[in-house]
């Protein structure tokens, strides 16, 4: 019966069958990360944002004669978006190796 | 000379050329980017001729790197993300990978050292670039002005607009340093470290006895080392892919 279909079909439901078979998800495994290039990712996502922040504040001071309003407000953005980039990539870490719900919880080793 | 480890990232013009007043020689650079190309469209020609059902051993090699990055691509961004941007994102991580590869090797005939291109902040940082505007000219041209949703979050009560904005906007213009200064230093950082370890063998070695059998500790650290900078070679090409995947998801799908 099959033979009857035209060959696009068979290719298709070929197609589909492969995929399936695959679990269509297998190829894309990233490598594990060690702590060391997650830690650099960190530093730098904080420290570019600061410095951004700050290049346009001083950029803005440079244009609107504010000086140093800009300069300051924009330290302080860059602040506060570094640490919005940092949240944004523990985040998706934590999505992408999550913990082993079977893990044992940390022991309280407090004297208390 | 040979014991100075900032000495391989020298640029040294091969074919001195002069563009009103533009230094636009060709260099050791120049030299060492051109042969990352042509070894990664040389190996893919040569991989992929037979075009085999049953794969030969280069062309597995071939076509997993291909499967590899379009399963990236598609994790992240999406069919749509596939479509329109994986041979932009295929060729930056060849680009990169064969670059950081081709770095790793010593010189031969006459070459003191291979260049290693990434290793220049001015290389990655123009690859930042084009995927930083490529963004924000695909964002715009496919959503218009809902791109600027990117800077809006939803789900936030209207008064902190004023600040979460502002924070927005930093936080997308950090993107490109972030992206390229990544690369960037990993690349810098682990070959000034090579040299240097590798620069106490022969300091070492030249102080006598006590000294050669001393000499092994840095050179067995050296050879550590020389495995460790495969991977990053590999890991930081690969980092750089997704991060380029993620930033493009967002011009096709703004507001998180």
């Amino acid at each position: 019966m099959a033979d009857n279909d035209p060959p696009e079909d068979a290719l298709n439901t070929l197609r589909r069958r492969v995929a399936e078979a695959r679990g269509e998800s297998a190829p894309a495994a990233p490598p594990p990360q060690s702590p060391a290039s997650l830690a650099m990712r960190f530093g730098g996502e904080f420290g570019a944002a600061i410095i951004v922040g700050a290049l346009l504040g001083y950029g803005a001071d440079v244009f609107l004669h504010t000086s140093p309003w800009g300069l300051l407000i924009g330290l302080m953005l860059g602040f506060a978006a570094g640490i919005v980039n940092i949240v944004r990539v523990a985040r998706a870490y934590s999505q992408a190796h999550p913990v082993d719900p079977n893990t044992p919880s940390v022991q309280d080793d407090e004297e208390d | 000379m040979s014991n100075d480890p900032i000495h391989q990232f020298h640029i040294e013009p091969i074919l001195p050329v002069d563009i009103a007043g533009l230094d636009a020689s060709f260099t050791n650079a120049s030299l060492a980017m051109v042969a990352g190309v042509g070894a990664a469209a040389l190996f893919f020609n040569w991989a992929m001729k037979p075009a085999a059902l049953v794969p030969s051993r280069q062309q597995v090699v071939a076509e997993g790197a291909y499967n590899f990055i379009h399963g990236m691509v598609k994790d992240t961004a999406g069919e749509e993300g596939v479509k329109k941007f994986f041979p932009f994102v295929f060729t930056l991580f060849l680009f990169i990978f064969m670059s950081n590869m081709l770095g790793m090797f010593p010189g031969a005939f006459g070459v003191p050292h291979m260049f290693t291109p990434t290793s220049q902040i001015i290389v990655t940082a123009s690859m930042a670039l084009i995927v930083f505007f490529t963004v924000i000219i695909v964002g715009f041209a496919k959503n218009g002005l809902k791109f600027l949703k990117l800077f809006v979050p939803s789900g936030v009560p209207p008064v902190l607009y004023l600040i979460v904005t502002p924070i927005e906007v930093v936080s997308f213009f950090s993107r490109p340093l972030s992206h390229a200064v990544r690369l960037w230093a990993n690349i810098f950082a682990g070959h000034v470290l090579l040299k240097v370890f590798a620069g106490f063998v022969p300091a070492m070695a030249s102080v006598g006895f006590l000294g050669v059998v001393g000499a092994a500790l840095p050179l067995a650290m050296t050879v550590a080392l020389y495995g460790l900078e495969f991977l990053v070679a590999f890991l930081q090409a690969y980092v750089f892919a997704i991060l380029t995947c993620i930033y493009l998801n967002d011009a096709l799908h703004p507001g998180h």
